[in-house]
């Protein structure tokens, strides 16, 4: 078990470097910062004094070398706009990204289980063809299209919600049910075909006839198999709301998290944060992947671990 | 500036928007204001998060709205752009070529007790010239070089070359304190004379400003203003819908109508082509003369700006700026004769490059497309390429290689021709694309000249030469509009900036 989770965390940081080296060179290519910081009637000297100032105009390798220095020292820089230190910045909103996306694949992961099973009771019947359907609806829906509809609905015409900003819990309903959204569908649709696998299985019925109540055979043997494909693919929802989806729901909703954070790294190029955000951003799912490859064995032994 | 638009309205494609708009005016009933003016509170939404308080560092439109109010100038202007003393006991004079000379008010303290003086302004300017300190704001202040103190309410600007514009340049440069300036949290720890002193800041969340008791002018009827920065403008209308925001910046002209309030003013946002008057068709001057007539820019004005928009007087100036030319006239729209100057420069079916960037202006897309298509009904192959906004700023900036035609919103905080012309008209201007001597020498000299008459002639001179010689494809002028909640008075300035002491709430 430690030398697979040890091997699961080499590759890791092989993929963590990796990353780290394609931002940079990327970052580094199709931007310029200068352009993007000063007026567009600023001088060619202004512009060039600026570009020399954040040391912007050294060979592309020397930049590399004193970047990877300065990481291997956790040093990861300073935001070019905020002037200051990257990582001090991103700890600040990645409070609210974490807030945001635990609250969400909480609610997404008790729904989607939820909804899975109770489709997959009665495969064919009302209740499961109007939650296929909507699964599909909550799947094809784009999410910014979503939350504007949401607050649309909940505070501009009900006033039920405010629009935007954190706050009091009210304020993280719209952003949760936005984020989560798509999560509920994949998920339920996930649990309700594994579901109607395992209910058909021998053993369903060797334990329906052995005289264990259908609650029991359901909710405990069934549903803990039936669990480990939801659970991988929980696994990946939650990486894809923190990499992805949250960049979409924190600007509609104003949400001050990470992925907003990033939106604005990318519009200004300020690119020391946006290197920073990115590497935090793939430990994190390294670290998640590490933790769903050892939760998938703890839940079933015959996952061989090599 | 301020005036831009963010880029939160580019990533939306416009029927999505067109969507939830109906919706909006689908379910639309009555917007709860917020609890009546105990202590008069409001709340303005920007586009995103100042990135610093530090009034010197940046030039970032947000971060104006916000230490605009905390921090004050040696010069300001009143609401319709004209420059009077703000600090400053009066307007400065000019004790030699070089030399502006400022006498300060007295007894004016910062936040913090220290007082206003000579001393404080020398430190400023030594602060934001400073190389090591990377302002971004140095093309405001053109060739100021430093500051003397004459004696403790006295203190000479000293720049380079002999420079009119230093005037004008003391309204962007916002005065601090030496001793907390050299404080290292100086960015998020404000302390200026202004208004208004910060009381908190969520980073990430939202700034609140209060009214700063020991204020030296009067005293300002909203007592405490919170900023918020909701960056998608669907989400910015309807936090104004419902009662929850009282300003909001950048209304798009589609969505006024849905707004509770309002407020408009002739801004500072020019739009215009660039064209190439040294190689490919542009170079002959009937071309791009047509390429003038054939744009139809009322109707620019009136349906693609919804009536938020004026024509300009061939210059991409605004008429409150040094060196607007007032005597200038649209050129017409006229296809038939367009049509007929092409036939004459034998340029019917010639193509032409038009280059533009889409989400970083209002509309700017929408209105680059429309251009091309009145000059593609006179007879003209038109290539547009959008491009993404760094790419488009290389093709600008590109010295060696002119792009053809290049479409572009200028604005220019300085109010003062010097700005547009040296980025544009002149010989080693980032947008040039001309070269005309006598244009040049027409800039050079009033960049130099004292003489306020004769500098004012030179630059309305090369405005003429420029419209004569249509040198660009001038097009039309946008307003700012603004979203307010019923109960916020407030008249928008010129300039752009968002002073809070000049608002207050109905009774």
């Amino acid at each position: 078990m430690l030398r697979f989770v040890l091997q699961r965390v080499g590759y890791g940081a092989v993929v963590i470097v990796l990353v780290g080296v394609v931002v940079f060179v990327v970052t580094h290519l199709v931007t310029n910062p200068v352009q993007a910081m000063l007026p567009l009637e600023a001088s060619v000297a202004q512009r060039r004094a600026l570009t020399h100032q954040l040391g912007l105009d050294r060979p592309l390798p020397a930049q590399f070398v004193d970047y990877v220095t300065h990481v291997g020292r956790l040093d990861f820089g300073t935001s070019l706009w905020q002037r200051r230190p990257a990582l001090e910045i991103i700890g600040e909103r990645l409070p609210y990204t974490l807030e945001l996306v635990m609250v969400a694949m909480a609610v997404a992961s008790a729904l989607g289980l939820l909804l899975g099973v109770l489709a997959a009771l009665r495969p064919g019947s009302p209740v499961d063809r109007l939650l296929v359907t909507l699964s599909v609806a909550g799947l094809s829906v784009p999410q910014f299209w979503l939350g504007l509809l949401l607050i649309v609905l909940f505070a501009v015409n009900l006033h039920w919600l405010p629009t935007s900003g954190t706050g009091d819990l009210r304020y993280l309903v719209l952003p949760v049910v936005t984020l989560a959204m798509p999560s509920i569908a994949n998920l339920a649709m996930m649990v309700r075909s594994s579901m109607i696998d395992e209910l058909n299985q021998q053993y369903v019925r060797f334990a329906v006839a052995k005289g264990l109540s259908r609650a029991r055979v359901v909710g405990v043997h069934a549903l803990r198999n039936a669990s480990i494909p939801a659970l991988t693919l929980a696994g990946w929802e939650l990486i894809r709301a923190l990499a992805g989806y949250t960049v979409v729901v924190e600007v509609v909703f104003g949400w001050p998290g990470l992925g907003h954070l990033a939106m604005d790294a990318i519009e200004r190029q300020d690119i020391t944060l946006l290197q920073a955000i990115v590497l935090v951003v793939a430990v994190m799912v390294v670290v998640i992947n590490v933790a769903v490859d050892v939760l998938y064995k703890a839940i079933d032994p015959r996952v061989n671990l090599g | 500036m301020g005036r831009k638009l963010d880029v939160a309205g580019r990533r939306l494609p416009a029927s999505l928007i067109a969507i939830g708009v109906l919706l909006l005016a689908a379910c639309q009933s009555g917007g709860q204001q917020p609890a009546a003016s105990a202590g008069a509170r409001i709340t303005i939404a920007l586009g995103s998060e100042p990135t610093t308080l530090d009034p010197l560092a940046r030039d970032d439109g947000n971060e104006r709205a916000v230490t605009d109010n905390i921090y004050e100038t040696l010069i300001k202007r009143t609401a319709d752009g004209k420059l009077e003393p703000g600090l400053a006991a009066a307007m400065p004079t000019q004790v030699n070529p070089t030399t502006w000379q400022f006498k300060l008010r007295r007894g004016i303290k910062f936040t913090d007790g220290e007082p206003l003086n000579a001393d404080a302004v020398v430190a400023t300017v030594q602060r934001v010239l400073d190389p090591s300190f990377k302002s971004e704001q140095l093309s405001f202040l053109g060739s100021i070089v430093g500051a003397k103190k004459v004696d403790d309410t006295t203190v000479d600007i000293i720049s380079k070359d002999p420079n009119p514009l230093v005037p004008a340049s003391m309204y962007w440069l916002r005065i601090v304190p030496p001793r907390a300036a050299h404080d290292p949290g100086f960015a998020s720890k404000p302390v200026g004379t202004g208004p208004y002193v910060l009381e908190q800041w969520v980073k990430g969340d939202h700034i609140t400003l209060k009214a700063n008791p020991n204020y030296w002018g009067p005293k300002p009827p909203i007592q405490e203003v919170t900023y918020r920065f909701v960056e998608e403008p669907g989400t910015r209308l309807s936090g104004l819908l419902n009662g929850e925001f009282d300003l909001i910046e950048n209304l798009s002209p589609d969505d006024a109508s849905k707004a509770p309030k309002v407020a408009t003013v002739d801004g500072g946002q020019n739009s215009l082509v660039i064209l190439n008057t040294m190689s490919g068709i542009t170079a002959d001057p009937r071309v791009r003369a047509a390429l003038n007539y054939a744009v139809d820019k009322q109707a620019l004005a009136s349906k693609l700006f919804d009536g938020y928009a004026t024509v300009e007087n061939c210059q991409f100036m605004s008429p409150d700026w040094f060196g607007y030319n007032p005597s200038l006239q649209p050129i017409p729209y006229d296809p038939t004769k367009a049509k007929q100057l092409l036939q004459e420069a034998n340029a019917i079916g010639a193509s032409i490059d038009l280059t533009s960037t889409s989400g970083r202006w209002l509309k700017d897309r929408e209105e680059t497309e429309a251009v091309a298509d009145y000059w593609r009904a006179v007879g003209l192959k038109v290539n547009v390429s959008i491009l993404e906004f760094n790419d488009y700023l290389n093709r600008l900036f590109d010295q060696k290689n002119r792009p053809q035609a290049i479409f572009l919103d200028h604005d220019n905080a300085l109010f003062d021709a010097s700005r547009t012309m040296d980025a544009y008209f002149a010989r080693g201007g980032t947008g040039t694309s001309n070269n005309d001597p006598q244009l040049t020498q027409l800039v050079n000299a009033g960049d130099k000249e004292l003489n306020q008459q004769a500098r004012l002639q030179d630059y309305q001179q090369a405005a003429k030469l420029a419209c004569d010689g249509s040198y660009f494809t001038f097009l039309v002028r946008l307003k700012d509009v603004y979203g307010l909640s019923k109960r916020l008075v407030w008249q928008p300035r010129t300039d752009g900036k968002i002073f809070v002491s000049e608002m207050k709430l109905a009774s």
